[in-house]
Formats: C-alpha cells, sequence, structure tokens
C-alpha cells in the first residue's frame, strides 16, 4: 500500500522542555491512525510540526515522498494536508458557507486583478466554489445554518463545520486534532460513523489525536501511544489495549 | 453655495482615504497610523512634479501612485512581519519621520511653508468618480477569494495559513492596495485643495479614519463610506462648536463600541439587487 506520511527522528523542545523525542511514523494510504497519550504527552505538539506551525529541531517528514519539515504552512496544507483544532479555530466574521468557501481559495487560479473587476473566469469558479461549499455543508447536515455565523452555532455543530472546512481543501491527508472533544455519546457514535464514512467516499488517510478510547479503539488500524514526548507503544488497537507500559502511563502501576 | 461644495468636496477626498484604511484595518484588521504618510507622498510627489518639472496632470498622479506604492511595498517589507501594536507604533513611527522628512527637505517640499500656487485641476466630478470606482473595486475583492482571505486572516492567522493562505504575502497586496488608493487620494487632495503642508495630515488624521471605520462596522464598506461622509461633512456645518466637534465623536464611537460592537452597520451591505428583489417579493 502506498505510504502518505514518513515521519522519522522527529523531535521538539520548547526551552528544557522536551515535548516530543525521537518520533517516528508511517501513514498508509486509506487508512485511520490514532495517536494518544496522557495530557501533555506532546501529541498536538505532533501535529504542528507536520503542518509546519512549529519548525523542526531535527528529525524529517515525508509528505508523498517530498519533504515537507521546513515549509511554511500554507505550502504544507497545498501539497494536501490538512487538520483541524483541538479549540475549535472558526473565522467568526465569515459566515458558515464563507468558512468553507475559504479553504477552496487554493484551489481557485484567478488573479487579484480579475478579482478586482470579477472579470472572466473569477464568477465561473465563484460559482464552483459556491456549489462545492454548500455540497459539504448538506453532506454534514448544516445547510441550514450557511449564513448563520460559525460561533453562534452548537458545539457539536462548530466541530462539524470545522471538519467540513479542512475537507474542501481537498486534502489526501486529514490531521484531526481531539474531534470528539466536548460531544456527548450520540454525537461521538455519529463522528465515528462520518469518519469512516469519508474514509471510505474519499480515499483519505486519517490522523487522530484523541482521548476518547471507545472511539479511536473502534475505527483506527494503527494506535501510537505517546507519554512524555517519547513513544511507548505502537500496535493494533488490541494489542494496545493488553500493552504493559500503556496502562502503567494510563493508570499508574498496579502496585 | 460655494462653501457647500467646498464642504462636500473636502468629505468626498476624505472618503477616497477611509476606502483606503477600510480595506486595510477593516478588511484585513492591520492597524496603521502610517494613512497620513502614504497621503503626503502623493500629494507631495502629484505636485511638485507639476509645478517643478511641468508633468502633465494625470501623469503627475499615475507618478504619485506609483511611488505611494513603491514606498508602501519597501516599508512593509519589515513591517508586515509585525504584529497589532508594534505594527501600529512601526507605522505610527514611519508617518513621523515623513513628516519630519518633508519639514526639513525645504528647498525641494517648501518646508514647513508647504507648496502653494497648485492649480485646481480636479473637482467633484473626479472625486465622485474615484469613489465610485475604488469602491466598485474593493466590493469586488471584498466579495471573492481576496475579501475571504483578508478577514480570515484578520479572525485568525493561523488558521488562515492552515487554509493555505499565504498571510504575509496576502497582507503585503493589502498594504500595496491600501498605499496606491491613499497616494491617489492624496494626489487629488493637491490639487482640488491647491495647497499642501507638512502637518496637513498628522497621526490623529490616521487615527480618524480607524475610529471611522470601525463605527461605520469593519464588515461593511457601506457602512464605512456613510459614517465617512456624516463625520466629515457634519463636521464642517458644526464648526461652530469647536473643539466639542472631536468630543462629540468620542462619545459616539464609546457609545458604538457598547452597545453595537461589531459597528452601525455590522455587515450589512447596499446592494441593488436585492433591494430590487426584496421590493419584488414584499408586494
Amino acid at each position: 500500500m502506498m505510504e502518505v506520511l514518513r515521519i522519522t527522528d522527529l523531535s521538539k523542545n520548547f526551552g528544557g522542555v522536551s515535548a516530543v523525542v525521537d518520533f517516528g511514523l508511517i501513514q498508509k494510504e486509506n487508512e485511520i491512525t490514532g495517536i494518544i497519550g496522557p495530557n501533555g504527552a506532546g501529541k498536538t505538539t505532533v501535529f504542528n510540526l507536520i503542518t509546519g506551525i512549529y519548525p523542526v529541531d531535527s528529525g524529517e517528514i515525508w509528505f508523498y515522498g517530498k519533504r515537507i519539515a521546513g515549509l511554511p504552512a500554507h505550502k504544507i496544507t497545498v501539497l494536501g494536508i490538512t487538520r483541524t483544532f483541538q479549540n475549535i479555530r472558526l473565522f467568526r466574521n465569515l459566515n458558515v458557507l464563507d468558512n468553507v468557501k475559504t479553504a477552496y481559495g487554493i484551489k481557485t487560479s484567478y488573479t487579484m486583478w480579475e478579482e478586482m473587476v470579477r472579470y472572466g473566469r473569477v464568477k465561473q469558479e465563484e460559482e464552483r466554489t459556491e456549489e462545492l461549499a454548500r455540497g459539504f455543508l448538506s453532506y454534514f447536515g448544516l445547510e441550514k445554518y450557511s449564513d448563520s455565523f460559525p460561533y453562534n452555532l452548537p458545539y457539536g455543530l462548530q466541530r462539524r463545520l470545522e471538519l467540513a472546512r479542512a475537507l474542501m481543501a481537498g486534502p489526501k491527508l486529514l490531521l484531526l486534532d481531539e474531534p470528539g472533544a466536548g460531544l456527548n455519546p450520540k454525537e461521538i457514535r455519529q463522528l465515528m460513523e462520518t469518519l469512516l464514512k469519508i474514509q471510505r467516499d474519499r480515499a483519505l488517510s486519517i490522523i487522530i489525536v484523541e482521548h476518547h478510547m471507545e472511539l479511536v479503539m473502534k475505527i483506527c488500524e494503527t494506535i501510537h501511544v505517546l507519554n512524555f514526548g517519547k513513544k511507548i507503544a505502537e500496535g493494533k488497537p488490541e494489542e494496545i489495549q493488553k500493552d504493559e507500559a500503556v496502562l502503567q502511563a494510563y493508570l499508574g502501576d498496579q502496585a | 453655495m460655494e462653501f457647500y461644495l467646498k464642504v462636500l468636496e473636502i468629505t468626498c477626498l476624505y472618503t477616497i482615504l477611509v476606502l483606503g484604511a477600510y480595506l486595510m484595518t477593516g478588511l484585513t484588521g492591520l492597524f496603521s497610523l502610517g494613512q497620513g504618510a502614504f497621503l503626503s507622498i502623493g500629494a507631495y510627489t502629484a505636485s511638485i512634479s507639476y509645478l517643478h518639472f511641468h508633468v502633465p496632470f494625470p501623469l503627475a498622479v499615475l507618478l504619485a501612485v506609483l511611488i505611494g506604492t513603491s514606498v508602501g511595498f519597501l516599508v512593509g517589507i519589515p513591517v508586515l512581519r509585525l504584529h497589532r501594536d508594534y505594527f501600529l507604533l512601526v507605522t505610527f513611527g514611519f508617518s513621523e519621520m515623513v513628516r519630519a522628512a518633508l519639514l526639513h527637505l525645504a528647498q525641494l517640499t517648501g518646508g514647513a511653508l508647504g507648496v502653494a500656487g497648485i492649480p485646481k485641476l480636479a473637482g467633484l466630478p473626479t472625486i465622485l468618480v474615484s469613489i465610485l470606482f475604488i469602491t466598485f473595486l474593493i466590493f469586488n475583492l471584498k466579495r471573492s477569494r481576496f475579501g475571504r482571505n483578508c478577514i480570515a486572516i484578520r479572525d485568525d492567522e493561523l488558521a488562515a495559513s492552515l487554509m493555505g493562505i499565504n498571510v504575509y504575502g496576502h497582507k503585503m497586496k493589502v498594504f500595496l492596495l491600501s498605499s496606491a488608493i491613499t497616494s491617489y487620494g492624496g494626489a487629488l487632495y493637491a490639487f482640488v485643495i491647491m495647497f499642501i503642508e507638512p502637518n496637513l495630515f498628522n497621526w490623529l488624521e490616521s487615527a480618524k479614519l480607524i475610529v471611522i471605520t470601525f463605527v461605520g462596522g469593519v464588515n461593511s464598506i457601506t457602512g464605512a463610506i456613510i459614517t465617512s461622509v456624516i463625520y466629515y461633512s457634519f463636521g464642517e456645518f458644526f464648526r461652530f462648536v469647536d473643539v466639542w466637534r472631536d468630543v462629540l465623536l468620542s462619545i459616539a464611537v464609546l457609545l458604538v463600541t457598547i452597545f453595537r460592537p461589531k459597528g452601525i452597520f455590522g455587515s450589512w451591505e447596499l446592494s441593488l439587487t436585492k433591494l430590487l428583489h426584496r421590493r419584488g417579493k414584499g408586494m
């Protein structure tokens, strides 16, 4: 199977604190991978390093065979990695529809000068953007909110909107940072179904950072466990559930 | 009658400047106190090239825009890496620098005496057409990718860059467009008011442009234009209240920020098609 992402010996320090130490990961095409670990284990930092928010201290990241460590964040998005955030980051002054449209900017080809006078392909491409954005909104059941502003939506819908926006950019790899945080059990089940559905429909590869064990265990093919920045285990869900080091990290010594 | 015409001319000139500030501060959230500098650069370039070097009027205006935009580029390279208050402070410094330079380069600029004897080559029609044209451009930008990117950057730079927006590059485009509009406004100013001096547009005036965009509503071009017209025209009629004019403005700003934090007009835009549509449906 095709290799989407390969991370080798990735490290990151903040002052004296080692947030990530020699982390490695191989993501296969059309698979869902989970990264779990206690709070402060460095899971989100891994995402921030992949997406170019933080510069990498050492190590390499390859995306479809191309080195991406050191590239600015916007270029990495253009290559095909998008993400959602642990604490939702929508654009508060753009309505729901425009939030989704924003992600499609990288796929449009008109120049600023054409935009100014609304000449030529601008109109067609704007119509295409609108059509696609509405498509994603209805896919996520958000079509009736298209004119509302994102922070007036219930929390669960904001999460879905962020997902819709991330997909609108047409990613090959989707990074989800705690997509289940703040959702109730019913919404978690919906989320699982949605994720499996988009993985199937769009042949996407997904990496999930999550605390919600049921979600991770049910939909991930491979799970990586981090503790204090170091990987302590890697394997299939049933292997992870029995792993000594993992149980110790989560529950402490059995004494 | 002449008085009213004069008031209208000044109001419309300032509205061009408000449009420049709207693009920068309203849409993109870059708080610049440097607009005055670009106005001065435009005004001085146009009038000096016309008076001393006999450049024809349209070319002098074009030259003003070109020089204003080039200076904008040079200033933008370092300044656009800064954020919020640091950006504000450096643009403030830049505008004071330009003012000092104009005062001290007396041989070329006339120093504190300013430049007098500029012929009146532009009037209300030119200014109005300019406003319409600039509004048309900004409105088109606002309703497509460019405008969405501006607002995305204003709301959350990090999330914007992760949507594939080159934040620095986009800010540069905004900064250049705004400098171009403002220096164009400056060039017209010189040929309408017929006299310019280094203090004609200090940082307080730049700050007023920001205040006007905020009172009107950062998401509404209509709001910026209407607020600008009201402020600058009523201002002239209420000259008798003197210093109290600014007190009144401050009170208005306070009331708006408390009761309508998104500005008087929010994100409402005047739209002909919508107006006609509503009338048709309402019947």
